[in-house]
């Protein structure tokens, strides 16, 4: 009892001094999101909740995708960029930009960070989207730099908006001391607790309003959204849709996640297209907006949100027709196609809010049609681990209904996992498919786009690929004296330099 | 709840003596009333309203309680699914009390029967169990979730056997504290010196003893037990629909909790009313059984 | 006694050992942090590039070779998630759920001896039952209910406290608050059912008998053979804090080593997982040593 009334006395003595509830300078900002940030090394800042801290604060890029205005690439680091005859890239690259440990910005940080990006000795979740090519990167002079890769990949530029730069004396082992160009320093960081950003002097760009930003980590989303009211915190990237119920502060946004069913074509019954489709139109999608999921949730003909380049417009949701389900479910089974054979619905716990409730519904309706479905719950490490191909076989026909996300802009980052007959987590084997995904992928500019909505076409309305069913919303909460809305890019960065104060 | 013969003195009228203490005592007659029900909720619930406990009608989703229009089983509202609440309470009182029970049952007794081992066996034995038991006590029970229920799959046995094994180690050394206590008295002594086996002293004399505490522990070791599977159905490794237990739902109503309360309030309320009956439940029993202590109940009996 | 702290230590390091042993075979079989660690997305050249950087692909027997090598130089490895020691994640967690569960342990085992004695003195008076109804309620109530709806009522509603967080000594409030709901309501229990058996016993009759009159007398003395099972589960709770005071850990953002666990655990972030479990295991190893010291102080017939 000594040893604890010692330590409570302790315990007080050194909270005291720190008042209570203060309400800092007004240029400083403080952002409570629910995952806390294990880890602050610039090459995995793809990882969303790393990328939300490091992206354009701390870390910049050569290019950016900038959601806000046209969705296009904007110059960042590098100023202008063109494609040679070969088919590879020159990035012409900003001069008079100092990394914040006053090093030069100079085309050899460029080429380190993607060596260290690639390297064998790190494991950088950055470098998956560089997979399936050989990229050469190499120094025209300081500030010119070529990128060649094979197949030549016309998406270069938009793919060096996800690498992160270095300066040239980065190890290559994963730092928790990032150094960046970028208008922020990593002043402050308590695991567990917080992480503070601060302003820099000597930043190429404009001077951020955000003198420093605070990060805090509250996994429940009602108190992140309490601390906005009690002006504990002044942006809460993500809350519940429950919680999101003052329009003064709370804004939804579409979070470029896509929540669909993956069917096997390889295996009974959903090897016949007839069940595909049956499976599509039993579905009442209509049913889930505004109940189980939120208002502002959009009906899915693709796994890539509208802002995607070449998104088709012209591709309409399956209409709900159980009647229609089913009398294409008896033409198949009077072909022999087992459609009773049993399948198995399986979800990752806790993937996204209300999914058990969505689940018990999608699982209900596909019942009702004359389908056999069981449902599964899979904790998410045995998930990702049954989640890419060859798919199990000891559940019957498994449909996983899983979430993909794809905020970057083009259709390439999921077309070839979920369709291409070699991805990794794709139910389709077709060869127009893989056709189209070769071309498209070679393609550029309006060719690119009218290839993608082609595929999306086929896929949607002849393959019946897969159940593609809802964009899902994000909600923010934003205090009153904040000048900020979230984007679709939000779940990945949130860059202060847009935040205002009124 | 076991009768203990050794306990009870088997003269004529017993029953009616008991009825009569628990005349006396009108909170111990509200908790045998509330437990026959969830018992018999239990036994022929998922029977008599599976098939509304099931119907989705999102419509009427979180529709509110009392609310009779809907009819009498949308009493207590409605979850997000439009299914009526009472229906999904009474189901889904069968999986809670067998893997409450179950693990209660389980812990209880191996804990207990360890405990007599440790605190009544040599030097060297008692060692080995209790140190196993610090090993039990250190171990947590997310991490032995995660581990049985990823190697064998969720299912109301494998949570049973996660649950159980947590507990035991309060069972075994609240029985050990107690033994050691009790070997030295009186009593116990003149029984060993007039020559009764171990095994006799510590069932006949002993146990006796223990026994209320144990009581105690565990009738509120239920609202643990439960409430631990509500936290493991919320991290994904308990109970999985559509299977139901209040666990499940209070967890999956927790998102609901200022908008739409009923969700996990009604769950919620089953298990305080469950424990609070077991444990006015205990308390009776524990006078109604010590012969010092019964008077209290037999007044009153006799002055109502 | 020295030599009893001296044997009980050598047997804690095997029991130690032990856990470290089971703990590390088991985690294994809970899935390959690779699939955690990457994006569904990434290519199978990057999964085998992790596993073999972090040592995945040896033989079992060969990682747990070089992970007891290390341990013997104190060298807990590395976090897979944050790149740094596992000991300097897992320390200041364990210091702040040290002085979380201190601080929640000392007012619950006050306030409980307090009130479940004085519920015991006149068993089924209005005191008795209005301690007892409430502390069984509160013991029976999910914790995040609580959690909620103390932030709902005392943060935003009346604006008194902080929702969340630390650092100033209003952040302790809320967390302490719930937290010492459940254990409260558990020991009054058992202090009452442990205080009405040593009121009604042999030797506390036998003092009255002899004469004693003053009711703080014998009441200090049935509260001393009181004790006992009172303790141990005191233990008990103050383990069930340090090995995870999850829930609250969770929605009050207090960086404890619950969270970290739960955390580690469903990341496969194997090393962490058991530099966590060490730690806290030595702290609950120490903790047992102590209660039987205790024991021994109670209870003078008691030696080791």
């Amino acid at each position: 009892m000594r040893l604890t009334g010692l330590m409570m006395g302790a315990a007080f003595a050194a909270c005291a001094a720190v008042p209570a509830l203060a309400q800092d300078a007004d240029r400083d900002l403080r952002i409570v999101v629910a995952e806390e940030v294990d880890l602050l090394e610039p090459c995995m800042a793809t990882q969303s909740t790393i990328g939300a801290v490091l992206l354009q604060n701390i870390s910049e890029t050569l290019t950016y995708l900038d959601v806000r205005g046209e969705s296009e690439l904007t110059p960042k680091l590098a100023e202008s960029w063109t494609q040679n005859d070969d088919g590879s890239w020159r990035f012409n690259l900003r001069q008079g930009v100092t990394f914040s440990d006053g090093s030069a910005f100079d085309a050899a940080d460029v080429k380190h960070s993607f060596d260290r990006m690639m390297s064998d000795q790190i494991v950088c979740e950055a470098k998956r989207y560089f997979g399936g090519m050989e990229v050469q990167a190499t120094v025209v002079d300081d500030h010119t730099i070529d990128f060649t890769a094979d197949p030549a990949q016309p998406i270069m530029p938009l793919l060096l908006s996800l690498m992160a730069i270095v300066p040239s004396e980065t190890p290559i082992e994963f730092t928790r001391e990032p150094v960046g160009t970028g208008p922020y320093v990593l002043s402050d960081w308590t695991p567990g607790q917080q992480i503070v950003l601060s302003a820099r002097d000597d930043y190429w760009g404009d001077a951020p309003a955000v003198t420093s930003a605070t990060w805090l980590f509250r996994s429940d989303p009602a108190v992140r959204a309490a601390m906005i009211q009690t002006g504990e915190a002044d942006i809460a990237p993500s809350i519940a849709v429950l919680d999101a119920t003052n329009p003064e502060t709370d804004f939804s946004y579409l979070d470029s996640e896509t929540i669909y069913i993956l069917l096997d074509d390889a295996v009974a019954p959903t090897n016949d297209v007839r069940v595909r489709q049956a499976m599509n139109m039993a579905i009442d999608r209509e049913a889930f907006i505004g109940t189980l999921l939120p208002q502002d949730a959009l009906l899915a003909t693709s796994l890539f949100p509208p802002s995607t380049l070449g998104w088709n417009p012209d591709v309409a949701v399956t209409p709900y027709d159980p009647e229609g389900a089913i009398a294409l479910l008896e033409d198949a089974r009077a072909d022999g196609v087992a459609v009773d054979t049993q399948m198995t619905l399986l979800a990752r716990t806790a993937n996204f809010p209300n999914i058990v409730e969505v689940m018990e519904a999608l699982q209900q309706m596909l019942q009702e049609v004359g389908l056999t479905v069981d449902l599964r719950f899979l904790e998410v490490a045995e998930y990702q681990r049954i989640f890419k191909k060859p798919f199990p076989t000891e559940m019957g026909s498994v449909l996983f209904t899983a979430m993909h996300d794809n905020s970057k802009g083009d259709p390439s980052f999921t077309m070839f996992f979920k369709y291409a007959s070699e991805g990794p987590q794709s139910g389709t084997d077709d060869p127009k498919v893989d056709q189209l995904i070769e071309d498209a992928s070679a393609a550029t500019d309006d060719d690119r786009a009218r290839l993608w909505s082609e595929l999306q076409a086929y896929l949607h309305d002849e393959l019946y690929a897969d159940v593609p069913l809802f964009h899902t919303v994000g909600y923010a909460r934003v205090a009153p004296q904040i000048d900020w809305r979230p984007t679709i890019a939000t779940t990945s960065m949130l860059p202060l330099g847009e935040i205002g104060f009124k | 709840m076991t009768h203990d013969p050794d306990i009870i003195p088997a003269e004529p009228g017993t029953l009616t003596r008991f009825r009569r203490m628990l005349m006396a005592d009108k909170f111990a007659l509200a908790a045998v009333i509330f437990l026959t029900i969830v018992v018999l909720m239990a036994i022929l619930g998922p029977m008599l309203l599976d098939a509304s406990a099931q119907r989705q009608n999102l419509r009427g989703r979180n529709a509110p309680p009392f609310d009779l229009d809907q009819g009498w089983l949308m009493i207590l509202g409605a979850d997000a699914l439009g299914r009526p609440l009472l229906s999904r309470i009474v189901v889904a009182a069968q999986n809670t009390i067998m893997v409450a029970a179950g693990a209660v049952v389980f812990s209880a007794l191996t804990g207990t029967l360890l405990g007599l081992l440790a605190g009544y066996s040599g030097p060297r034995t008692s060692q080995v169990i209790l140190r196993m038991a610090d090993v039990i006590m250190s171990f947590p029970s997310l991490l032995l979730a995660v581990i049985v229920l990823y190697v064998l799959g969720p299912s109301v046995v494998n949570l049973i056997i996660v649950l159980a094994i947590t507990r035991i180690p309060v069972y075994l050394r609240t029985t050990r504290a107690e033994v050691l206590e009790i070997r030295e008295r009186m009593f116990v002594q003149a029984a060993q010196v007039m020559g009764a086996s171990r095994w006799r002293i510590a069932m006949r004399h002993i146990l006796p003893v223990v026994f209320p505490t144990l009581m105690t522990i565990a009738t509120l070791d239920f609202a643990f037990v439960m409430l631990a599977e509500s936290a493991l159905s919320f991290l994904g490794i308990g109970i999985q629909p559509p299977d139901i237990t209040w666990g499940l739902m209070i967890s999956q109503g927790r998102q609901y909790l200022t908008t739409a309360w009923w969700l996990s309030f009604w769950p919620g309320l089953a298990i305080i009313l469950t424990t609070l009956s077991l444990n006015l439940l205990s308390n009776w029993l524990r006078i109604a059984l010590d012969p010092t202590q019964r008077w209290r109940l037999e007044m009153k009996g006799r002055r109502s | 006694m020295s030599s009893f702290i001296r044997k009980r230590a050598f047997a804690s390091l095997i029991s130690l050992i032990g856990l470290v042993v089971i703990v590390f075979f088991l985690s294994r079989l809970t899935g390959d942090p690779t699939d955690l660690f990457l994006p569904i997305e990434a290519p199978e050249e990057m999964r085998q590039q992790f596993r073999e950087l972090n040592g995945l692909n040896d033989p079992l027997l060969v990682q747990f070779w070089n992970y007891l090598g290390d341990i013997v130089r104190l060298d807990f490895g590395v976090s897979l998630r944050r790149a740094q020691p596992a000991i300097d994640v897992v320390l200041p967690a364990f210091l702040w759920t040290l002085q979380l569960a201190a601080i929640t342990m000392a007012l619950v085992t006050g306030a409980a001896i307090v009130v479940g004695s004085l519920a015991a003195f006149r068993v089924g008076g209005i005191f008795d039952r209005i301690a007892s109804l409430t502390s069984l309620i509160g013991a029976s109530a999910p914790d995040f209910w609580v959690a909620i709806v103390a932030i709902v009522v005392f943060a935003v509603g009346l604006g008194w406290l902080p929702t969340s967080g630390t650092g100033t000594v209003w952040h302790w409030i809320l967390p302490v608050g719930v937290l010492f709901i459940r254990p409260f309501g558990l020991i009054v229990q058992v202090v009452r059912g442990s205080m009405i058996s040593a009121l009604s016993s042999g030797y506390v009759k036998t003092a009255r008998a002899k004469g004693v009159k003053s009711r703080a007398i014998i009441f200090v003395h049935a509260l001393r053979n009181a004790m006992l099972p009172v303790i141990t589960v005191i233990g008990d709770q103050a383990a069930a804090l340090l090995n995870g005071a999850v829930i609250v850990e969770t929605i009050f953002g207090f960086p404890g080593v619950g969270k970290l666990m739960i955390d580690s655990v469903l990341q496969r972030d194997f090393n962490v997982v058991l530099a966590t479990i060490m730690i806290t295991a030595l702290a609950i190893f120490i903790m047992n040593l102590l209660i039987d010291l205790t024991y021994a102080l109670l209870d003078p017939r008691i030696r080791y």
